[in-house]
């Protein structure tokens, strides 16, 4: 049950997509699926799906507000962790793109 | 505690790898500053535009194939390249130093009470 656990952390957070929906939230401090897809180009749905399987890995809380149900960051020291994770992950993932340009770039050159 | 990537650019396994080890290709995609010396034991001084800095030592360097840097907070990063259809294959690694390793502890043990 436990290993289960750990492993829906590493399959949740192995999605670019619910990577940023951390760190939108963790930015909030807490949100609904509905404040969190007014800046993105997803649907309303696709967000709450995402925000479902983070809960479900227990890296947000979920919390019923009326008709909504308000996520947040769940506490230390797991977003210690999740936080590495988040954060190095974006920072290879901006990086690799700024090298796909810069390799483009060469070829161009050549 | 790792994180883990993987792309196909459409280059040669020299291009990526002159990209990944020279100082000034370094400074496109990497950092803003970098000095680099792409051979076992050598150093390797990133900065930042925000005034960060980083170093690492090089503990491999196989030209085309693979190179792992130690990062001087004890993290790891390995790079390796793969010749693949349409370019080259690059697989990153970075593992966490090792202050994670008990936080990953502290993970598994919340995460198996919750």
């Amino acid at each position: 049950m436990g290993h289960g656990r750990v492993d829906l952390v590493f399959d949740a957070l192995g999605d670019p997509a619910r990577r940023a929906l951390v760190e939108a939230v963790a930015e909030r401090g807490d949100a609904t699926a509905t404040e969190l897809a007014a800046g993105l180009p997803v649907t309303r749905q696709a967000v709450a799906k995402q925000l479902a399987t983070l809960a479900d890995a227990g890296l947000l809380s979920a919390t019923r507000a009326g008709r909504e149900t308000r996520y947040a960051v769940t506490p230390e020291p797991l977003s210690d962790a999740v936080g590495w994770m988040v954060d190095v992950g974006a920072a290879w993932d901006d990086r690799l793109a700024r090298l796909r340009r810069s390799l483009a770039k060469e070829r161009a050159v050549r | 505690m790792r994180i883990e990537r993987e792309i196909v650019f459409p280059a040669t396994p020299a291009e990526v790898w002159e990209a990944i080890t020279e100082a000034e290709r370094l400074e496109e995609w990497f950092a803003t500053e970098v000095e680099f010396d792409p051979q076992p034991g050598g150093e390797g001084v990133f900065r930042w535009g925000d005034g960060d800095e980083r170093r690492a030592v090089v503990r491999e360097a196989e030209p085309e194939e693979r190179l792992v840097l130690d990062w001087d907070d004890e993290g790891e990063v390995v790079l390796e390249l793969e010749e693949v259809d349409g370019g080259t294959r690059l697989h990153v690694t970075e593992t966490s130093p090792d202050w994670s390793a008990a936080l990953e502890l502290h993970a598994f043990a919340w995460a198996t009470v919750a």
